[in-house]
């Protein structure tokens, strides 16, 4: 709500009409699933990383938002591109309207591909294949140098069932803003609020050590 | 929806203009101070003074007065007027030119400047340039051109030119950036490199555009689909966008509302959550601006002002509707608004509260604790919804104003048992919870009193915690109120507690003998252990009967497990227990055990009597036909115990009623208490046949005695073994060698040998012999090395004296006292062994030399 604090890391996500993108974000933030309104030109999230605040934009898909989605795509570090796995016209989307509303970003912006509903997917039905999926986001990662990342920028997520959304999250931050592991533990249980007392009183005794 | 944040207020009722015809119709306005201006459609600027007066009752009205008009002769009408208070100048846009009046008469300067083919301007209000005396403005131009200008008293003077794609419709200026809306498009120029940022498309003939400067570098505008934009002359935006109401005429900012106004309506939206807040219906509105805070809206022809609601009344408004989140939003960004920290504090810790009570009247319990907890609230308004919670004796008022309306939770449950359980449940976590913080500091005994009565309707288990461990429970209507919920062992404990030890034994006693005990009661065991260790004697007495009536071996511990520490007291004397536990058989004898055994008294009354109640018992089982073996064993040997342990007992009185029973063991004993030995080991091997006793009883008796008292009682033992007047005595052969070969029996030999019958082959005595030579042998030679060691230790000892007597002292008159130093007058003194002499008065240990404190070992010059 309040975007005077200064945002370490914008992400954005774009993606057609009624692909899932609104409880996506609302899933990872909230942690619960809803029902969701059609969004109104966009909506703001704070999150926290560590040390790192991440501003994480949810953008209206309907066509008429178009030319704002450009515009709230600006100084973007990463896009994450949803696509519903039920409707191959969603994914063809991808590639005919928001290649170039990304544009705006950053010149090194990351962008994942995330195919949703995979809860509704029947395999036997499946029109998009995982391989069609890792390629896009292969060809639309072009511009950095993708054997940094883990593994290709392709999910496949069901906000219903909370299947692989975390794992979006953490994978773009800890890419664009990446933390030690210290920091991603605490960062846990910052979530969690709890505090690991063995990890304090580990460090503790190392200090002894070089004492004496 | 709503709050009511604003209030329209008329300002200008109806604009008196130059000419009433009835085309005149306001076009712009601009309000500095206490001065109005207005730019209508007929080509005339009115200037107007216009106070705001806020009456006693809260309402604020507008007083105003015409102060002269101008007309331009252009017969255009005035499209835009701003007021530049600093230069005494008003900025008048007609006819595409802008030209500078005097603020006060209205004449145009002197000077004549001039720009034309203006379409519109804004003022800098982040300017560049830092002189006061100067205002710079941003100029859109009909051409694909904007202008700076820096504007002085009679100068505007050219800065620079920015060239565009397109015609601006709609400029706004902060910094260095000037945010331009173009027929299709919004953009941001860096006005000191001309660089040029695209922010969205929208389509001007659809859309008015509207740019409003929000804050440093942050501009509104009005976007496609109705929607307020934010964007940041960086070009990106912080915030979401906003949804308005279609064809926008102006907008508007007072922190926190964004105010939208079009045909019909003026919208209020909350900057903070970007939700539409209130909507006042306002026709054909024309103008809308905030000026210096204020924010004034003018129709065609009358002129209004939109009064904040001071932030309280909106919050209060929030409350009463019961959406307490909103009410706290704003509360939190009510400190914007120029109020002190303090006052700020104080204010948002009562909406708080209020906040508090009213998630608690929907039993939105987390929720009400966790502000009642943050508004730090005075525990006792909570408490005071519960009926009869509170003390009695505590006088409290709930604060004025009242922050809720409740009545009590009766009220709020409607007598719905479960409901009231639910709110009973939240004040007992919630006391619980606050119980040792800040929060409850100041009204322990509120808290405690509170989470009595709430334990005692619902968790009796916790009762007795709470006032064992520094409880603020007072005795005032606790005991009521424990007494009608029959929690009868804490009101004990309460009553103990506050050291009404009396009061507290008459209940425990009432619930002992009660039939419907309270089940956090353990028992009679518990009163027993409280008298055990009850300081007032006078008190314990008198429930002493009681405790010894039900369980005599309970009670009896109220003596025997006093506390260590405790002071001797006439009422406990043991003289005056023993009497009294005269009625209860095995009391006093666990009594007297405790005396005779524990406490070690050692006064012969208690042990006789002590031994006497033992032989009692021991009698009385006798007597008895069908007793068990073993239960009068063991109280034999209790008895034995007894007598062979202690030997403070009148003997004679037992031995004689021993003697008539046949008790032979006992007898045994008796006689070894008489030292009438011979007579004992008698009984030992004549009746009892127990020659293993017989020897332990040599042992016994001669304990801590001289050596030969030893040898005597065995020696005693072996006559009575060979005693040649015992007719079996052919039986005592065996044990008689037995004791002769025995390691722990000792004799004196030669009597041994004079005891002997002749009869008896030397094959027989053998090792016994063998021993005795060798350790009549090994006691000789011992002796030997004893006595030469002591001569040597005689002959070291006569050395050393030699050598201290060796040396020569020569004493004369100069020869003074070591110690007293003064002469010595008579031929005795003393010398110490490392050569200090002094006067024998003033030696006053000879062990230590009063000089250097030497130490002489006392064993060297003895």
């Amino acid at each position: 709500m309040s975007g005077k604090k200064k945002a370490d890391l914008k992400v954005i996500i774009l993606g057609d009409y009624a692909v899932g993108k609104t409880s996506l974000i609302c899933r990872y933030i909230d942690g619960k699933f809803q029902t969701q309104e059609p969004t109104v030109g966009a909506a703001f999230f704070l999150k926290q990383w560590g040390p790192y605040n991440v501003a994480v934009w949810d953008t209206a898909g309907d066509e008429r938002y178009s030319g704002l989605s450009h515009f709230y795509c600006r100084s973007a570090g990463a896009a994450i591109l949803a696509f519903d796995l039920n409707n191959p016209k969603t994914f063809e989307s991808l590639w005919a309207r928001f290649g170039s509303i990304l544009e705006a970003a950053n010149e090194d912006c990351l962008k994942i591909v995330v195919g949703t509903k995979v809860d509704l997917l029947e395999p036997e039905h499946r029109e998009i294949t995982i391989e069609e999926g890792r390629k896009l986001s292969r060809d639309l990662n072009e511009h950095i140098d993708i054997r940094k990342l883990p593994h290709d920028p392709y999910f496949e997520t069901s906000s219903l069932a909370n299947e692989n959304v975390q794992e979006v999250f953490e994978y773009i931050f800890q890419y664009c803003l990446p933390l030690s592991a210290d920091q991603k533990k605490r960062h846990r249980n910052q979530q969690k609020s709890v505090v690991d007392l063995l990890e304090n009183s580990e460090e503790g005794d190392k200090g002894k050590k070089k004492c004496c | 929806m709503s709050i009511k944040a604003f209030e329209l207020v008329s300002a200008i009722e109806r604009v008196k203009l130059m000419s009433d015809k009835a085309k005149t119709q306001i076009e712009c306005m601009d309000v500095c101070g206490k001065n109005m201006y207005i730019g209508t459609s007929d080509c005339f600027v009115v200037h107007y003074s216009i106070e705001e007066k806020t009456q006693p009752n809260g309402r604020v009205t507008f007083v105003s007065e015409k102060q002269g008009h101008k007309y331009l002769v252009v017969k255009k009408p005035i499209a835009q007027l701003r007021a530049a208070s600093a230069l005494n100048r008003i900025m008048v846009l007609c006819d595409n030119t802008l030209t500078l009046l005097n603020m006060f008469d209205l004449e145009p300067i002197v000077t004549g400047a001039k720009i034309k083919s203006v379409t519109c301007f804004c003022i800098n209000d982040n300017p560049v340039r830092t002189n006061p005396f100067s205002v710079e403005i941003c100029v859109a131009l009909k051409r694909k051109l904007i202008q700076l200008y820096t504007v002085t008293e009679d100068r505007l003077m050219h800065l620079r030119d920015i060239s565009l794609p397109d015609q601006a419709l709609a400029v706004g200026v902060d910094g260095k950036f000037v945010c331009a809306a173009l027929s299709s498009q919004y953009c941001v120029v860096d006005t000191d490199n001309s660089q040029f940022t695209d922010l969205f498309p929208i389509d001007s003939d659809q859309i008015k555009p509207i740019i409003k400067r929000i804050s440093k570098e942050e501009f509104l505008l009005s976007g496609p689909s109705a929607l307020g934009i934010f964007a940041t002359s960086a070009g990106v935006s912080q915030r979401p966008p906003m949804q308005w109401s279609d064809g926008l005429t102006s907008v508007s900012y007072v922190h926190p509302y964004i105010l939208a106004m079009n045909d019909e309506f003026i919208t209020v939206h909350s900057i903070l959550d970007q939700q539409q807040k209130q909507a006042i219906p306002f026709q054909g509105g024309v103008v809308l601006g905030d000026f210096d805070g204020r924010i004034f809206v003018a129709s065609s022809r009358e002129i209004y002002s939109l009064v904040p609601i001071p932030f309280e009344k909106q919050i209060q408004a929030l409350l009463a509707d019961k959406r307490v989140n909103e009410a706290l939003e704003l509360a939190k960004n009510a400190n914007k608004t120029g109020m002190t920290r303090d006052k700020f504090v104080k204010m948002f810790k009562r909406i708080q509260q209020q906040a508090a009570f009213i998630e608690f009247c929907q039993q939105h319990f987390e929720e009400a604790g966790q502000l009642f907890r943050d508004s730090g609230i005075d525990v006792r308004e909570i408490i005071s919804l519960y009926p009869h919670v509170l003390p009695k004796s505590i006088n409290f008022t709930r604060s004025v104003p009242p922050l809720h309306e409740i009545a009590d939770i009766n009220q709020l449950s409607r007598s719905d048992e479960k409901v009231k359980a639910a709110y009973k449940e939240f004040l007992r976590t919630f006391l619980e919870d606050i119980r040792g913080t800040n929060l409850a500091h100041g009204y322990k005994r509120e808290v405690d009193v509170a989470l009595l009565k709430l334990y005692a309707e619902s968790a009796p288990e916790r009762l007795c915690e709470l006032i064992s461990v520094d409880t603020g429970c007072d005795l005032d209507d606790c005991v009521e109120w424990l007494e009608r919920h029959g929690r009868l062992h804490a009101l004990g404990l309460l009553y103990q507690r506050h050291a009404e030890n009396d009061k507290a034994l008459a209940v425990w006693t009432r619930l002992a003998d009660s039939d419907s005990p309270d089940p956090t009661f353990p028992g009679l065991e518990f009163v027993v252990e409280f008298l055990s260790s009850l300081t007032d004697h006078e008190l314990l007495w008198k429930y002493v009967d009681w405790v010894l009536e039900k369980d005599e071996e309970l009670g009896v511990r109220i003596f025997t497990e006093r506390p260590a520490s405790e002071a001797q007291s006439e009422r406990l004397r043991p003289e005056t227990v023993v009497d009294y536990l005269h009625r209860f058989p095995r009391a006093v004898i666990t009594y007297l055990e405790f005396l005779v055994f524990q406490r070690r008294l050692e006064k012969e009354k208690y042990h006789t009597h002590l031994a006497v109640l033992y032989l009692e018992a021991v009698l009385r089982l006798m007597e008895g036909n069908s007793v068990k073996k073993e239960e009068l064993d063991i109280a034999r040997s209790k008895l034995r115990h007894m007598l062979q342990m202690s030997s403070l007992y009148r003997v004679q009185l037992i031995l004689g009623k021993a003697k008539e029973k046949d008790m032979h063991a006992e007898c045994a004993i008796l006689y070894g208490k008489l030292e009438d030995h011979d007579k004992a080991l008698r009984i030992l091997v004549h009746k009892l046949k127990d020659f293993g006793a017989a020897e332990n009883y040599c042992q016994v008796n001669s304990h801590g005695k001289e050596p030969g008292y030893r040898k005597r009682l065995f020696h005693i033992l072996l006559s009575v073994y060979l005693d040649p007047s015992y007719e079996r005595r052919d039986t005592l052969v065996a044990p008689a060698m037995a004791l002769l070969n025995s390691s722990v029996a000792e004799f004196d030999t030669v009597k041994v040998l004079q005891l002997l019958p002749d009869s008896w082959s030397v094959g027989l005595l053998a090792q016994f012999l063998t021993r005795a030579v060798r350790s009549s042998m090994h006691n000789s030679r011992t002796t030997r090395i004893q006595r030469m060691m002591a001569r040597g230790e005689n002959l070291q000892v006569k050395q050393t004296f030699i050598e201290l007597q060796r040396d020569a002292i020569v004493m004369n008159d100069e020869r003074a006292c070591a110690v007293c130093n003064r002469a010595f007058n008579d031929p005795s003194f003393v010398r110490y062994p490392n050569g200090v002499v002094t006067h024998v008065h003033c030696a006053k240990n000879k062990y230590i030399c009063p000089v250097s404190g030497k130490l002489f070992s006392a064993g060297r010059t003895r």
